[in-house]
């Protein structure tokens, strides 16, 4: 394998802008009737000003739901029906990606659109006020109201990253929001949609030369600069700490985490990703705490680990490509525990972070994890969309194909490597710990108490679960009352 | 082979016009096989290489959940289907699946349960292999089902905290009494809450409905079809034929509109479903697809009630349409995200209005010309990898038992006229058949 070189993560946002002038083109072309076509600028919520959170959001969202200089939205909408097609524009941290899908037949038409769209936006007001009020809704509604778990994940990522460009949710606050003007938008658009941010992604069986037309389209674009992230290291605990967010709900979602100094393209990135996958990789049933937790104690519907960032996990198998970021955390997600043995749970998955980090993995478990992921990544890049996602991603990194380059990593590796890098990464002390519950006070009280939480079963049990039980109901939590903040979900996103 | 043609087809097509609009809608050539024991075969190979993906397919899912007391059986079942063999025990299976780099899971649904795995072609025989002793040699102790009744609570759980849910739980226990269709996949609560009781009646389900005369197997991707079919034979052949036939009760007509409220206790949008009693899935009439266009053409993102609702008035988040398409007669449904519970009222009005422009007058060609062609274009765009082809056919076949009625479905599509759509709409967008669902924040609520 050829040896991987190692930025610093300025130094590699930086190299983006020092080489990248004009638009770099990612192509895979192909026979495929299907064309996809990916626009992302290394742009997003990391690049917000202080005082406008949300703006890199609701500036992807109003050019990709809302009219252009020469159409309407209701034009557009027109158009694209019956080519079956629409133009999905979503943000990150460092990236910002409008991704469409077309049939062949109706190519050029679709490509007028989704260029009039990020090139020639129509910034008409009355897009505005319904985008921005989505986006409120998106917070205030889809986030706090109607999904614990995603709000657990997310209230996470801004607790870690507090006062930290990463510190708050992609689309913001709600009252930044409603604060935000059309002249904000069109701000942040003429200074951060640049060529220099620009990486154009093709994929399927599009025609030649239409890649070179589609580079000197978007060459109209402002030349530079490309956004440079100066990203500093996020706090590091001393202790655990936990916050509890309040709120009417049947059970108990947790999240926990911290930051973990690795990303993918780093030497040790498929080294920690077989812990990962062996502690809990996403929704599938092999993982470690999905056996202990799930399999063996019926405690929830799924418990999973994550040293990358992803969104919507509820909904997706695979994780959305071009969500790259320069820092990443390590989490552990717990799906919702009924209340009387929410405490356990939260124990038990520190308990077996514990033991990872304490013991490693066996070789068999690593052969077996590393047999899985060197196929499993045929299936994350199983549509050409992915596959033009994840090229993009590696050429942001600036490291070989994915796909490749992950089997060819998972070759050379040995469960020593894995086992220092786990060593090296990870820890169960110094945690961030995130509980949507609805009785936060009651909570808080058991989180601090010395008082053991036994689980409460329906069926007997095996002697060694049982003993094992012993260990964890007492598993120290190491958190004083002043560890433990709740907030009510009211003001969650909303300053 | 069509799909040699079909692609070889690429370099025309800028002189070939709508090539998508001509031919059958399923571009891939398949092979339906049935063996003696009544366990059917689809394999559909494709052009993406290496991958293998699997749908099995049992016609069992909360429809077929007769005794009361007993709903959320079939979803239970898809978990139980997790919990081993004497070959196999859970560990193994799971160790095997691992080894093989398998992306695998199962959903249920009204009318199905399906398992899916997803993995590299040189490991189908071994997931063959391992799926047929699930499927005809399942054994789990009672313990082992306890734990598992708790992982659904879990999941019961996780749902309740999403408003819609209930909202959906509530229109079908207003508008089905007496069908199975009253209740979700996910059962009554109560029901959910009892599930560690009923061991024993969960082996009798197993042996009720997994069984080969309910099972279709779909095998798509980079697969040989005679090599796939001698595995299944040497698998699945000595598989055991079943008797049992569910008596699915009728639900009687409606006698008139019904409605019900949901008192949320957070903070939410407000909610609404309109919904019509509607028609079973049917491929040889017009009725399916002409409410399917109504559901279009009414309510969709370029439907000028959206374009008011919207995009204009701004006072609905999100909306959209459903039409039936169950093995039994099912809902015509609307829904809304509405952005303040005053406009509830208005937007019902409006909702039932455009409904009844369809029974009045007859749709414009020009607009039911572009459905046309967003339907096949939408069907073309879905099926861009082997896995996404598999779950296609597997929705059909359940309703079916066969990928030929996509085939059927989109040709009724094709021959539909603004006619056909007028008389759905008086036979089914009527009062008689009305149920209103709204949810908004209970008072006092944070």
């Amino acid at each position: 394998m050829t040896r991987l070189i190692v930025y610093s993560v300025v130094a590699a946002v930086a190299s983006v802008a020092a080489v990248h002038a004009e638009p770099r083109v990612v192509e895979l072309q192909g026979k495929s009737p299907l064309v996809t076509i990916r626009l992302v600028f290394t742009t997003g919520a990391a690049s917000d000003p202080a005082d406008k959170p949300g703006l890199a959001s609701l500036t992807a969202q109003m050019l990709g739901n809302a009219g252009t200089k020469t159409l309407t939205y209701k034009q557009i909408t027109d158009a694209l029906y019956p080519m079956a097609t629409g133009i999905y524009a979503y943000s990150d941290k460092e990236m910002t990606t409008f991704v469409g899908q077309t049939h062949i037949d109706n190519l050029e038409k679709f490509y007028a659109i989704m260029r009039d769209a990020v090139l020639n936006p129509g910034w008409r007001p009355e897009d505005f006020t319904r985008v921005r009020d989505d986006q409120v809704n998106a917070l205030r509604v889809s986030l706090r109201g109607n999904n614990d778990e995603e709000l657990g994940k997310e209230v996470l990522y801004n607790v870690i990253y507090s006062g930290h460009p990463y510190g708050h949710q992609d689309m913001g606050t709600v009252s930044a929001l409603q604060k935000l003007t059309v002249a904000d938008l069109q701000a942040f658009h003429h200074q951060h949609y640049t060529q220099a941010n620009l990486i154009i992604g093709l994929a399927g069986g599009y025609p030649a030369g239409f890649a070179a037309r589609v580079k000197k389209d978007f060459a109209t674009l402002p030349e530079g600069p490309a956004d440079s992230f100066t990203l500093p290291q996020p706090a590091t605990l001393t202790h655990n700490q936990a916050m509890l967010v309040e709120k009417d709900t049947r059970s108990v979602a947790w999240s926990l985490g911290f930051p973990v100094a690795l990303k993918r393209g780093d030497p040790d990135f498929a080294a920690l990703l077989v812990a990962e996958s062996w502690l809990g990789q996403h929704r599938e049933s092999g993982g470690d705490l999905y056996n202990r937790m799930r399999e063996l104690r019926g405690l929830n519907y799924g418990d999973y680990a994550y040293i990358e960032y992803f969104p919507n996990g509820m909904y997706q198998f695979e994780p959305d490509p071009n969500i790259a970021r320069h820092q990443q955390i390590f989490q552990i997600w717990i799906r919702p525990v009924e209340p009387p043995n929410a405490v356990f749970a939260l124990r038990l998955a520190i308990f077996e972070l514990d033991k990872l980090v304490k013991h490693g993995i066996s070789g068999d478990d690593f052969e077996k994890t590393r047999s899985f992921l060197s196929k499993y990544v045929n299936i994350l890049t199983k549509t050409k969309s992915a596959e033009l996602g994840y090229a993009i991603d590696s050429a942001y990194y600036g490291m070989p194909e994915y796909n490749q380059y992950l089997k060819t990593s998972l070759a050379k590796l040995t469960v020593d490597d894995v086992n220092r890098a786990v060593k090296k990464y990870l820890h169960a002390d110094n945690l961030q710990i995130v509980g949507i519950a609805k009785d936060a006070a009651a909570m808080k009280a058991a989180l601090v108490s010395a008082a053991t939480t036994p689980i409460h079963y329906n069926s007997p049990k095996p002697q060694d679960i049982l003993d094992e039980d012993k260990t964890v109901e007492s598993w120290p939590l190491n958190l004083k009352p002043d560890d433990v903040k709740i907030v009510p979900v009211a003001s969650v996103f909303e300053n | 082979m069509r799909i040699f043609q079909y692609l070889s087809a690429l370099s025309l097509l800028a002189s070939a016009g709508h090539l998508i609009a001509a031919g059958k809608i399923f571009p891939y050539p398949y092979v339906q096989e049935e063996l003696p024991n009544g366990l059917r075969l689809i394999t559909v190979p494709t052009d993406y290489p290496n991958i293998v993906s699997l749908y099995i397919v049992v016609g069992a899912g909360s429809r077929n959940e007769v005794e009361p007391g007993k709903t959320g059986f079939a979803h239970l079942f898809e978990h139980l289907m997790f919990r081993g063999t004497a070959e196999y025990p859970p560990e193994k299976y799971t160790a095997t699946l691992k080894t093989a780099g398998a992306a695998s899971n199962a959903f249920t649904s009204s009318d199905l349960t399906a398992f899916h795995t997803t993995f590299s072609k040189e490991d189908l025989p071994t997931v063959l292999s391992m799926e047929a002793d699930r499927f005809q040699h399942l054994d789990y102790t009672e313990a082992a089902f306890k734990t598992e009744t708790l992982a659904v609570l879990g999941e019961y759980n996780k749902n309740s905290a999403n408003p819609s849910e209930q909202l959906y739980e509530t229109l079908r226990s207003t508008g089905f009494k007496v069908h199975t269709y009253s209740h979700t996949t996910m059962g009554f609560l109560k029901d959910v809450q009892a599930m560690p009781e009923g061991y024993l009646y969960s082996r009798e389900f197993f042996s009720r409905y997994y069984r080969p005369e309910y099972t279709t197997i779909i095998v798509a991707g980079d697969i040989d079809p005679k090599r796939v079919r001698a595995l299944i034979d040497e698998r699945w052949g000595n598989w055991k034929r079943g008797s049992y036939k569910a008596q699915i009760p009728a639900e009687p007509p409606q006698d008139g509109p019904r409605r019900a409220h949901v008192d949320w206790p957070s903070e939410t949008m407000p909610l609404i479903t309109v919904a019509w009693r509607g028609p079973a899935y049917s491929d040889d009439t017009m009725e399916t697809v002409a409410l399917d266009a109504i559901a279009h053409l009414g309510y969709d993102q370029n439907s000028p009630l959206y374009q008011k609702l919207v995009v204009e008035e701004q006072k609905v988040e999100s909306m959209g349409a459903e039409a039936p398409g169950n093995l039994d007669p099912e809902f015509f449904q609307v829904n809304a995200h509405v952005k303040d519970a005053k406009d509830l009222a208005s937007v019902e009005a409006q909702f039932k209005a455009t409904a009844q422009a369809f029974a009045d007058k007859p749709v414009e060609p020009a607009k039911l010309e572009a459905l046309k062609q967003h339907q096949r274009y939408d069907f073309a765009l879905q099926l861009d990898n082997s896995e996404s082809i598999a779950a296609t056919v597997a929705s059909y076949v359940a309703l079916r038992r066969t990928p030929e009625t996509m085939n059927r479905y989109y040709d009724m599509y094709a021959k539909l006229t603004a006619a056909d759509i007028q008389r759905a709409a008086k036979k089914y967008l009527i009062d008689k058949n009305l149920d209103v669902v709204t949810l908004t924040t209970k008072d006092g609520a944070k």
